[in-house]
């Protein structure tokens, strides 16, 4: 009788369970039927490129750098991202008002601001489709019984770092098949003093009583 | 189909179990993933008649204040037949920036964005933005919540936009909200949202009923008596 062993199983789990979600992501409720949304997975080489990108950005954009310095980590057991990504002009003709310009004609005139983070001015209604996908995606996740939680900072990273060329916003879903779930509690990164010192610089008034009290020494 | 008690009952029991789900609904949409975890979106139940006809009405009013949202009229003939009407908001897109500079409204960094002239809340406008993008976009994942729940129970559902610019231009909605969508649920055998004919506004079970049953039948009926 033929052994698999546990790892290679979880592997080529983890991978049909990402190609679902991707067919999950694919198939989920869209707007007006416009389905014009890119899915890519990428695996242990490109998150990591992505989790130094995040992991470098540091005091300027803490949320990433948090989510960096747990992705180099996530990578150690069976994990891999999707990323989801679009174009950022209205597909629509709603003129609803939401992006700030009356009509759709507006905004898909209005010049391109762009940055490293996402492209503007974008069309909600488009943006609500990736993340509508993005749900999908998770929900099916949730189902299989994977490990998972959407990112928006590695999604950043795949757009700065162009993983997924040519597209103006994007998010992604991270899923992971570990021992624990690696994705919420990370306590291991805290250690009880580096919180409180942390916390008094945040929420100085917490302790200090009232605003205006000095700080003995 | 004759009128017998256990009809009756079926009935009732088809109406209980759309409010139950809805309630189910809530809850997957509340616990669906928020985006930088803050919550912001907030679910209305509609589930009175008298209120879903309301809500119908807005929509209605809506679509004649802007050529492109013809469609409403189509939209609120769908949304009369829903038996619950959930209606979905975002409380911060409009006042409460995400500080994250992320640029997916154009404006590079939120300060910027909390400089910008927000549109005027006037007819043809359904929300007044320049809204956070960001924030918003927690609203779909309370939407596919909803939605990848009502699928697995065999709920089903519409998703519209007009329903939720009408629940906030009528101000039921809590003060702060910025944007608001609206899932339509029916358990019904045959799908009130899906198959929609062309002119569905004009013709459609409503329409068609008064016209032949409540109009056509009386005067064919007095005549051939």
């Amino acid at each position: 009788m033929a052994i698999t062993e546990m790892d290679d199983m979880l592997q080529s789990g983890l991978d049909r369970a990402v190609e679902m979600m991707a067919l999950a992501a694919q198939t989920s409720f869209r707007f007006s039927n416009r389905n014009t949304i890119k899915v890519i997975k990428v695996t242990n080489e490109e998150i990591e490129q992505l989790a130094e990108f995040c992991f470098a950005l540091g005091d300027m954009a803490p949320l990433a750098a948090r989510d960096g310095r747990f992705a180099v980590d996530l990578i150690k057991e069976p994990a891999a991202l999707l990323i989801i990504g679009d174009k950022r002009q209205s597909l629509f003709n709603y003129n609803c008002g939401a992006c700030g310009y009356r009509t759709c004609a507006e905004l898909n005139k209005a010049e391109m601001v762009e940055s490293l983070t996402s492209n503007g001015p974008s069309c909600i209604f488009r943006n609500i489709n990736i993340h509508i996908a993005a749900d999908a995606a998770a929900a099916m996740a949730w189902r299989l019984g994977l490990h998972c939680r959407v990112f928006s900072t590695l999604g950043f990273a795949a757009k700065a770092l162009e993983i997924l060329p040519d597209i103006d916003t994007v998010v992604s879903v991270a899923v992971s098949a570990a021992k624990v779930n690696p994705f919420f509690d990370r306590h291991k990164f805290w250690t009880q003093e580096v919180w409180d010192q942390t916390f008094n610089k945040e929420f100085p008034t917490f302790t200090r009583g009232f605003i205006g009290a000095v700080e003995e020494g | 189909m004759s009128v017998e008690r256990t009809l009756k009952q079926f009935e009732e029991d088809r109406k209980e179990a759309a409010q139950l789900a809805a309630r189910l609904l809530l809850a997957s949409a509340v616990t669906s993933p928020r985006v930088g975890g803050v919550g912001e979106c907030t679910v209305h139940i509609v589930e009175d008649e008298c209120d879903i006809e309301d809500l119908c009405q807005a929509v209605e009013d809506l679509s004649k204040e802007n050529k492109a949202w013809d469609f409403f009229m189509r939209d609120a003939a769908m949304l009369r037949d829903a038996d619950v009407i959930l209606v979905i908001t975002s409380l911060r897109s409009l006042t409460d920036p995400s500080d994250i500079n992320c640029n997916l409204c154009g404006k590079l960094t939120c300060e910027y964005m909390r400089k910008e002239d927000k549109l005027p809340a006037e007819p043809g406008v359904a929300f007044t933005g320049p809204l956070c993008t960001f924030r918003a976009m927690n609203i779909s994942y309370a939407i596919d919540g909803i939605v990848s729940l009502a699928r697995n129970m065999g709920i089903d559902y519409g998703v519209y936009w007009s329903a939720g610019a009408a629940a906030m231009r009528m101000g039921i909605l809590p003060k702060a909200t910025g944007f608001a969508l609206a899932v339509a649920i029916s358990v019904t055998e045959k799908s009130p949202f899906r198959d929609i004919p062309v002119k569905y506004s004009q013709i459609n079970d409503r329409t068609m009923n008064d016209r032949i049953i409540r109009r056509l039948w009386p005067q064919f009926r007095s005549i051939y008596s």
